[in-house]
């Protein structure tokens, strides 16, 4: 489950790009507990890894710009530091996505970090991330209305933000897959939107000598 | 006769003066003050710090705080907004919030996006001020994030990130709860706390407020318990405090004026065996409380519970007047004549009255709202009470006593006739040395305490729920504050910039969690300048290289255009005070604006989670315009000057009351009737010593007031004389009746209370038994 995840903490970021409380909303998935199985079983399927590497694709379509913007890269998500996404096109940028820090790391190897407590709104991403790492399909829930379809084999899960404050920004993701996420779709409420396919997906078993030196010391690498 | 029923009548009249009074002012609502804030004394030099004080404490007094804790996050979410359902049902809040209503982004934008050209972080401002702009890198970064890190503007808005950069500091978020699924929670161990808050409909000093509140939470905690058995609940606001110290004081009340009022007629019928003592006797205190109840009202608006709670412990000492004149009638046997019984007793009740009144003068004097209002209460009611031994007790005891004195002290007496036949003066100076010498060792040990909560009770458990809330939240502060002055609203956030420049700096190293501050929304005008400027030269000098920097990076030529004109369009307008006011997003934090004052304009900032006072006052040391400010500081400061100067006052007192007693008994016996009072302080103090008891401020007051009761004993003994049988039944009753009182009063929930109560059952038991040296000096005198 492990790209699941680790794009599924990317969208929660771009959807909680939001201050402060988000506002209760009920529950109106009716079906819950088939999607529940379903992420369920996904979730198994990816879990066996604790690193995996992929290669993004990613491309923004913004009313501010001509055309879109497409970057690529890498990601590296391992169960131990967190997730790695570096950029190599059109230029060097890399970002760190800890439990409880973001840090910047740019193409001459500066640092900048950011504990996810200073930033408001952003602390409860490190809680969902955990949850999902045990595949809590409530804690997804939480956030989202979850819809899957299909099965294990080939699946699509469409998530709805259920709460007014992440409805301010986004208007849903659609995350597509068979054995690894393939791809990601991300609306945004202002007419933005961002599609990101993954390629070349591998799991290993743990992270190499320059990956790790990227994830550094510090607090809270997880 | 009929002078006697003149003085009835006029008895009467002002018995029916203070009931009307006492109706009026008690029947509508009882002007009873709960409100702890009301009892400590004004303590900062700048008047508007001690406004700034009552402000802060105003706006966190009508909130009450819960957190319900279980360890399925679900659970505890559902049983929070059951509970806050509950809540609303009782009526008794205007608003309880359970589900936070989302922060409105647009509501944020709208009010800085048009003042984006005067405003940039810390960060972004010194690296523009050292020519660093970067402009290419900034936009690169804004648009190709792989993700939005909080709040962010769109490209067309923002390019370079300064506005998020921006935003992003903004304190919005300053408790340490997070927003889950629409409500605030903490996690902590395996439990999840969810944040419920509370306002309530009235003042949390209002007695109807408490209960209703009391009625509301407990029903809703028994909804609690019922549907999640699990669930915890924890507690915190002004009106839990204030209701608790009202329903300690109400069983104070209870508790001391039902003992000492039984007592005191227990201890009358046994030595009297009649009833009408026991009536003369109501009627005299009755009349002596309420006139007291009166005048406190009457000079302060309404009466504290301290001074209730002590007013019940004034029934033992109030009787005093009256069991003397009891005591004339009984020795007085068959040739009872009662104005000449009064004249008998009366210079000596003058003398115990004027030092009784010393005593309490005293208290009254002291800068403490709290202890001058006892002064007064006490001033009166004793007053009073003597009023009504001239006035009315003469015409109600007509009739000669039946009851032989000598049988009412048979055991008493015979004790004070072995005390004359073995106790010379040399035994008393023997035994005076050996109980001072047995009480230096207690001096050596005393300790002292001066904590401000002698004056606040606080019960406990509410204090362990306040703490945890504290903990799990960062909810409540540690009561400093920096009061911010200066003479227009733009100094004053001048001056704040220059203390919150150094607070951050304390954050960084991580003395304070951090700090609320208006200049944290709105920079001075100043700075907005600075900011504006720099804009200017390091971000739209080179308009033709922004345009071209824009088209290179794909962005649409509109946006380029649009950034310029509204750069323009801007002028450098800066963002005021009045405007940030008048914005929504600034509701929970208006309260930090205190407007214009005398001096000025001012301000507070509310440094958190403090880890070390002195060197946050230090942080503030030497800046213009800023005061820190810590009332519980002060508060202790004071009581520690006072306790300091208490062997002065004592001193004073001591003098005072020797000269009173020197006009009646001429300096050598004066010494006489005041040592086993002087004694009975040495000795107190030894005992406290010895008990462990720290000495604070109170039991020194304590100790001017047994100085004031105590040698009423010694003035009765020396009056009467001891063959005068029913004398020392009267003096006996008086000490009795008063040891009671305030024997209950050092069981009060009231730590100023127990400790003045503990004082006088010490001191006073003392005196009464050192009395007795009294009749040592006199009998040789005479012989």
């Amino acid at each position: 489950m492990r790209p699941l995840i680790a794009v599924c903490r990317l969208l929660l970021i771009c959807a909680s790009g939001c201050i402060g409380p988000f506002c209760a909303a009920q529950s109106n998935a009716t079906d819950a507990p088939r999607s529940a199985d379903a992420l369920a079983r996904i979730a198994a399927q990816i879990e066996q890894y604790p690193v995996i590497r992929a290669e993004f694709l990613q491309s923004k379509q913004m009313l501010a710009m001509k055309r879109p913007l497409v970057t690529s890269g890498r990601i590296v998500y391992t169960r131990s530091h967190g997730v790695l996404w570096q950029i190599e096109q059109p230029y060097r940028m890399s970002y760190l996505l800890g439990e409880d820090r973001i840090v910047e790391i740019g193409a001459d190897g500066s640092r900048r970090e950011r504990g996810l407590r200073e930033v408001a709104g952003l602390a409860q991403i490190g809680r969902v991330f955990r949850a999902m790492l045990g595949a809590d399909a409530a804690a997804l829930r939480e956030y989202f209305d979850v819809a899957v379809r299909g099965d294990a084999g080939k699946w699509e899960i469409d998530l709805k933000p259920r709460e007014p404050q992440l409805a301010q920004v986004l208007t849903g993701l659609l995350l597509t897959g068979a054995r690894f996420v393939e791809t990601i779709q991300i609306g945004e409420v202002g007419g933005d939107s961002t599609q990101i396919r993954f390629r070349n997906t591998q799991g290993a078993a743990a992270p190499g000598e320059t990956e790790l030196q990227l994830f550094g010391p510090g607090p809270g690498k997880r | 006769m009929t002078a006697m029923r003149v003085r009835a009548c006029l008895w009467l009249l002002l018995a029916a003066g203070v009931a009307i009074a006492c109706a009026a002012q008690f029947a509508v609502r009882p002007p009873l003050q709960t409100n702890l804030l009301a009892l400590l004394p004004a303590t900062e030099r700048n008047s508007v710090a001690e406004d700034a004080v009552g402000r802060l404490a105003d706006a966190a007094a009508n909130r009450s705080v819960f957190l319900i804790g279980h360890r399925s996050p679900e659970v505890a979410a559902a049983a929070a907004r059951g509970f806050a359902e509950r809540l609303r049902d009782g009526e008794t809040f205007r608003q309880v919030v359970a589900d936070i209503p989302p922060l409105e982004l647009k509501l944020l934008s709208a009010l800085y996006l048009q003042h984006r050209y005067t405003l940039l972080a810390d960060l972004d401002r010194s690296a523009l001020a050292a020519g660093a702009a970067d402009l290419e890198n900034r936009l690169q970064r804004k648009l190709y994030a792989p993700f939005r890190f909080g709040l962010t503007l769109s490209p067309a808005d923002d390019p370079f990130g300064l506005t998020d950069a921006w935003l992003a500091g903004l304190p919005l978020k300053s408790l340490k709860l997070e927003p889950e699924n629409g409500l605030l929670v903490s996690r902590h161990g395996d439990r999840t706390w969810v944040f419920v808050s509370a306002e309530l409909k009235g003042s949390a000093y209002e007695n109807d407020v408490q209960i209703r509140t009391a009625q509301t939470v407990s029903g809703a905690e028994a909804g609690l318990r019922k549907n999640h058995p699990e669930a915890e609940l924890l507690r915190t606001g002004t009106v839990f405090y204030a209701g608790a110290a009202r329903a300690g004081a109400e069983a104070d009340v209870d508790r001391i004026g039902a003992g000492s009022l039984l007592g005191m007629l227990l201890l009358l019928y046994l030595v009297f065996r009649s009833l009408r003592p026991l009536m003369l006797g109501l009627l005299s205190v009755g009349f002596g409380i309420g006139a007291a109840a009166a005048a406190t009202v009457w000079v302060y608006g309404d009466m504290h519970l301290i001074t209730l709670v002590f007013g019940a412990s004034l029934i033992g000492e109030a009787i005093d007047y009256a069991v003397q004149y009891f005591a004339a009638h009984l020795g007085a046997g068959a040739n009872w004549e009662p104005m000449a019984g009064l004249r008998r007793i009366a210079p000596g009740l003058a003398v115990a009255l004027s030092t009784s009144l010393l005593g309490y003068g005293v208290l009254a004097l002291a800068p403490f709202p709290a202890l001058s209002q006892i002064g007064v209460f006490a001033l009166t009611g004793l007053s009073a009470a003597w009023l009504s031994v001239f006035l009315l007790l003469p015409a109600l005891l007509t009739r000669p006593s039946r009851r032989d004195p000598e049988l009412a002290v048979a055991i008493p007496q015979r004790l004070l006739v072995w005390w004359q036949a073995h106790m010379s003066r040399r035994a008393c100076v023997v035994l005076a040395l050996v109980l001072i010498a047995l009480s230096i060792p207690g001096w050596l040990q005393l300790q002292s305490n001066d904590d401000v909560h002698l004056l606040v009770s606080r019960p406990a458990a509410l204090v362990a729920q306040e703490e945890q809330i504290r903990d799990l939240t960062g909810f409540g502060s540690s009561g400093l504050f920096f009061l911010v002055e200066g003479a227009t609203p733009d100094a004053v956030l001048e001056h704040e910039e220059r203390l919150t420049a150094r607070l951050a700096a304390l954050a960084a190293q991580g003395q304070i969690t951090g700090f609320q501050s208006i200049s944290s929304f709105v920079p001075s005008a100043a700075r907005q300048a600075q900011n504006h400027a720099l804009w200017r030269d390091q971000v739209f000098r080179d308009e033709p290289g922004l345009v071209e920097l824009f088209s290179r990076a794909g962005l649409r030529d509109e946006v380029s255009t649009q950034q310029i004109a509204a750069f323009k369009a801007s002028s450098g307008q800066p963002l005021t005070v009045e405007d940030w006011l008048r914005a929504p997003i600034s509701a929970p934090l208006r309260h930090l604006w205190l407007g214009p004052t005398g001096n000025g304009h001012a301000a507070i900032v509310v440094p958190q989670g403090v880890r070390d006072l002195s060197r946050l006052t230090a942080a503030a040391a030497g800046l213009p315009g800023i005061t820190a400010v810590d009332k519980a500081a002060s508060v202790t400061r004071l009581f520690r000057d006072y306790r300091q100067w208490g062997a002065l006052w004592l001193l004073g007192a001591l003098c005072l009351v020797y000269s009173v007693l020197c006009v009646r008994y001429r300096w050598r016996q004066a010494a006489v009737v005041l040592a086993p009072t002087v004694l009975a302080m040495i000795l107190a103090l030894g005992v406290f010593g010895w008990l462990g008891t720290p000495l604070n401020l109170f039991n020194l007051m304590g100790l001017v007031l047994v100085l004031g009761v105590g040698v009423n004993y010694a003035i009765f003994l020396r009056e009467g004389g001891v063959r005068a049988a029913a004398t020392l039944a009267g003096v006996l009753l008086s000490a009795g009746t008063t040891m009671l009182s305030f024997g209950l009063l050092a069981f009060s929930s009231m730590p100023v209370l127990s400790s003045f109560g503990l004082t006088l059952l010490v001191g006073v038991s003392i005196a009464v038994l050192l009395a007795p040296t009294v009749l040592s000096f006199e009998a040789k005198a005479a012989a």
